[in-house]
């Protein structure tokens, strides 16, 4: 007789096991919550961008008929500590980022008051009666403005407007200049957007009669929130719970301890009622922390073969007002200093990098943090290079990428590259994309007098890192507990969040894989610190890996235990016996075997059955770290036609070649890859946080920021390599925020080429709007050069 | 309570009779005073379409109507399709099956606005289907696999409505 053996479930495309209640109406948002006596909670934003508040008077809105509370900033001022989160790096400038503005207002947006009122209507009039004094100072609404001599301070006592100015060098920068074949440099910028999630934030706050404050917050990272939360409030950590349930979409912003989370939880706890907060889209748009705001100036020198030997840059980011916990204001520049070189093999790097302190929104994470700016920067770098040696853009990538049998590989900048597919990804790309057909068809259209361009990037993604580059702390681990009850069915409670991801199904499949379990009996639990092992959260295309492998490792010593039992109560060796389709077998005497779930009944329910050395619990925790991280890699090809007269262009064709190595679902791992093409594409074309020079923000709904809809994103083809990572359990790498990270890259080099016939232009910039593509084209036809 | 108005609104077949003020949202209402909190609301101000109902069998966004307006009126919710996983609506069935879902926040939206698609023209050609989605905003999926999706709906209810 043989055993069948259970389907393999890793690598399978499984159905969505926690689809049903999302596709019902019935999936629980913080906004579809409502606890016994819940007040209503509405903030007064700052409408001045720089000021130092003289006063905010609440006394009439708390006049009001059904109004129950109020705090200011005075009021909470002893109670509630600021938001601090400072870089290890030497000369980083500290900001206190107070849950409601003290003595000074430094965006516009920011918090001078909450009232709390029996409904969210009476909240928001109850704002409207609010009478504040605020002395305005000089906007800083750009880093022009922050740096220029004289320019207003807002940290008075930091003598400048930086929060941290670094230098990276190594190898011989200035040899390499001296012995280029050629020497450029350019001048590139991306635009200040954001995630912008569906869902906006939201919070409910309630503190108990024990003392015990619960609270639940949209977010991706609950356990750091609480560690935060904290650090300010006065309440221990031991008696703090967050929670967070089904949240609808993160993407980075909601990877944050908000402000608004402190004053919240400061007014449950004042008035012993629970607090609803939820965010309306104004809010967000001037509140939830901004990103992607880089201007990159490199120089470049280059050889005769079009071979990058060496980068001088100078990297600035518009951080914004505070310094944001738990990721600091130097994440962007950190990130973007050592992730500069990309997936090319360059040996000479010197950068130099600026966080700027203005009167905006602060900064903070968006899938692909600094990696869009300096794939759009190492990329137009490759296009000008095959422009001026004369070569495909194709072939100048292969000729500068790091050879699959150069991994592990060492950049430049010190970040370990395990494993990858670099040139493989590029050519299959072009091979899906027949790359040469494409070009064909280019000719053709071009002969038509149609302007027709192709686009290509590829690039190396980092994931589940451990920040250990100035970051306050070191979150390359996460941890996941696997419960087995006596029926022998199984709950694993891991610290990451899943809000889209599919982490109930994925996390699921290792595990029922490695139990020999039906996937129907393994559950996933997640985003309650209560219920779940310390851990960090869901960011940094790192749950996959570090939850992954948690689970994993954790499942194993659960099937260890099962073992052990089983043999005893087989009266077999461990060695002998084997866990296969739900039992425990003698190897080579199926007859002889017990289920699992029979093990787990007799270990829980008669422990005098088993060895006295044997504990009944049939529960393991584990952690798993993933070191330095590990490197996942992806090509991109688009072919685009431009309308001369309008601007506006079409993508005719986008694929993608993705390796993440071993995929656990590939009908998950598409849709993520779909996603973030998708921002990436919207961040390429549209998305733009515009700030006036007086400091107000002009973008405040979706009429004047612009989300993609489904006319605006093509059809998109994903293909795969596999490239085990080098050292995960199961050879998992990480994949969510790759595909964000290229389109700006791609499209500028299309478009480029789109141009090519007119002229020579350099596309220095997103969003590629119709206006700015018109004034490319402008600038091609009378001889390059665009302002 | 100081000005306010009964309104009468049928949501999925149960009649909801209440006093609201008169700048009460409809989907606030349905959310709160209906309890239906499958409706979720993104922008508030029409532009997203997360808020998508059907008010006799048309989409409507519920953020941009007061309750009082919709007086009278016949609504239909996500939650009218199926209550329980056991009984999905060959809509949702197609949502599943085609991974058209990530956090499941523009779900219900586009669940009925597919419905009211599909009735329209039961075999609508990719550009015909990214026409009708595109006052809906999904931020997770990049439409790719929601595309895929409603031609799967297509296909499931007209094969049922062949039965
Ligand atoms: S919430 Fe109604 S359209 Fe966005
Ligand atoms: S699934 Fe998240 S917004 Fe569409």
């Amino acid at each position: 007789m043989t055993q069948s053996l259970a389907p393999r479930l890793l690598g399978a495309k499984v159905k969505r096991v926690e689809d049903p209640r999302f596709l019902l109406g019935k999936a629980r948002y913080i906004d579809d919550m409502v606890r016994p006596g819940m007040l209503h909670a509405a903030f007064l934003r700052s409408p001045i961008p720089h000021g130092n508040v003289r006063s905010v008077d609440v006394g009439p809105a708390l006049a009001m008929e059904r109004v129950r509370a109020a705090l200011t900033g005075r009021d909470i001022a002893t109670k509630v500590k600021p938001i601090v989160c400072d870089s290890t790096f030497e000369g980083f400038k500290s900001s206190n980022y107070h849950a409601i503005a003290l003595d000074k207002v430094r965006y516009v947006g920011e918090a001078l008051a909450i009232v709390a009122a029996d409904t969210r209507y009476i909240a928001e009039d109850a704002i409207e009666m609010i009478e504040f004094d605020i002395d305005e100072l000089g906007p800083v609404a750009s880093i022009a403005a922050a740096t220029r001599e004289g320019a207003p301070l807002l940290h008075e006592h930091w003598g400048d407007n930086f929060f941290i100015e670094d230098l990276l060098e190594a190898g011989d920068v200035e040899s390499a200049f001296r012995d280029a074949h050629g020497v450029f440099e350019i001048n590139v910028s991306n635009q200040r957007h954001s995630g912008i999630p569906l869902e906006t934030r939201g919070v409910i706050a309630e503190f108990d009669s024990d003392g015990v404050l619960t609270m639940w917050s949209a977010t991706q990272i609950p356990h750091m929130v609480r560690t935060g939360m904290a650090d300010c409030l006065e309440v221990p950590e031991h008696k703090i719970r967050v929670i967070a349930p089904d949240v609808g979409g993160g993407f980075g912003p909601k990877g944050h301890l908000f402000p608004e989370e402190l004053a919240v939880c400061q007014l449950a706890i004042e008035t012993g009622r629970p607090i609803k907060w939820i965010e309306d889209r104004r809010e967000h748009m001037l509140s939830t922390f901004h990103a992607r705001e880089h201007y990159h100036r490199v120089k470049v020198a280059y050889t005769e073969e079009g071979v990058v030997t060496a980068l001088d840059a100078t990297i600035e980011v518009d951080c914004g007002a505070y310094s944001i916990y738990p990721w600091t204001a130097a994440m962007d520049v950190e990130m973007g200093l050592v992730m500069l070189p990309g997936p090319y093999k360059i040996r000479n790097f010197r950068c130099e990098a600026q966080s700027v302190a203005t009167n905006k929104c602060p900064f903070g994470a968006y899938r692909g943090v600094a990696r869009t700016a300096v794939c759009f920067s190492i990329e137009r770098i490759m296009d000008q290079v095959a422009n001026k040696v004369g070569l495909d853009p194709v072939e100048v990538r292969r000729r500068n990428l790091i050879r699959s049998d150069e991994f592990p590989y060492m950049s430049i900048t010190g970040m370990e590259y395990d494993s990858g597919s670099l040139i493989e990804s590029l050519d299959k790309v072009c091979d899906e994309a027949d790359y040469k057909a494409m070009r064909q068809f280019q000719e053709e259209a071009r002969s038509e007098g149609r302007m027709v361009g192709i686009g290509v990037s590829v690039f190396t993604e980092q994931t589940a890192p451990p920040a250990d580059k100035g970051l306050p702390l070191n979150f390359s681990w996460d941890a996941a507990t696997v419960r087995m009850d006596p029926s022998g069915k199984v709950v694993v409670q891991v610290g990451t969040h899943s809000h889209g991801q599919g982490h109930e199904t994925t996390l699921a499949q290792i595990v029922a894989d490695e139990l020999e379990l039906p996937l129907a009996d393994v559950r996933i639990a997640f985003g309650d610190t209560e219920s779940t092992p310390n851990g960090i959260g869901t960011f940094a295309s790192r749950s996959a890996v570090v939850a992954g492998s948690a689970s994993y490792l954790a499942a194993v010593s659960v099937k260890e235990n099962l073992t052990e039992r089983a043999a005893h109560l087989l009266e077999a060796s461990v060695e002998d016996v084997e866990v296969k389709a739900g039992r425990i077998s003698v190897k080579g005497a199926p007859e002889q075997s017990v289920s699992i779930a029979e093990v787990a009944r007799i270990s829980y329910h008669h422990p005098e059955l088993l060895d006295p050395s044997m504990e009944p619990l049939l529960e393991a925790v584990a952690t798993y770290n993933a070191g330095p991280g590990t490197y996942a890699n992806s090509a991109q090809i688009a072919l685009i036609e431009v309308d001369a007269e309008t601007g506006k262009f079409k993508i005719l064709r986008y694929l993608v070649v993705e390796d993440c190595g071993q995929m656990i679902n590939p009908t998950i791992v598409d849709g993520q890859v779909h996603g973030g093409i998708a921002q990436g594409l919207g961040g390429a074309l549209f998305e733009e946080l515009i700030y006036d020079d007086e400091g107000q923000l002009l973008t405040t709904t979706f009429l004047d920021y612009l989300m993609p809809g489904a006319t605006d994103i093509p059809n998109i083809e994903v293909s795969h390599l596999v490239t085990p990572s080098a050292f995960v359990p199961n050879g998992i790498k990480g994949m969510g925020e790759g595909g964000a990270v290229a389109p700006g890259a791609v499209l500028a080099c299309a478009i480029e080429d789109a141009i090519k016939p007119i002229g020579e232009v350099f596309v220095d910039r997103t969003p590629l709007t119709p206006e700015r593509v018109v004034r490319f084209i402008e600038a091609a036809s009378s001889g390059g050069g665009v302002e | 309570m100081s000005n306010t108005s009964e309104v009468r609104i049928q949501i999925n077949g149960e009649v909801f009779e209440r006093h609201v003020e008169p700048r009460k949202l409809l989907s606030d209402f349905i959310r709160e005073d209906a309890a239906l909190t499958g409706t979720h609301v993104g922008c508030e101000h029409g532009a997203c379409g997360a808020c998508t109902v059907l008010l006799d069998g048309e989409p409507v966004r519920s953020c941009l109507m007061f309750a009082a307006q919709a007086d009278g009126m016949v609504l239909e919710t996500v939650e009218s399709l199926a209550s329980t996983p056991a009984n999905l609506h060959p809509i949702q069935e197609a949502f599943w099956e085609k991974h058209g879902l990530q956090c499941g926040f523009c779900t219900p939206g586009m669940l009925l606005t597919t419905k009211a698609l599909l009735e329209k023209n039961p075999d609508p050609s990719e550009d015909e289907i990214r026409q009708a989605i595109a006052g809906n905003i999904c931020r997770c999926t990049g439409y790719v696999f929601i595309v895929d999706a409603i031609k799967d709906a297509a296909a499931r209810c007209s094969s049922e409505g062949d039965r």
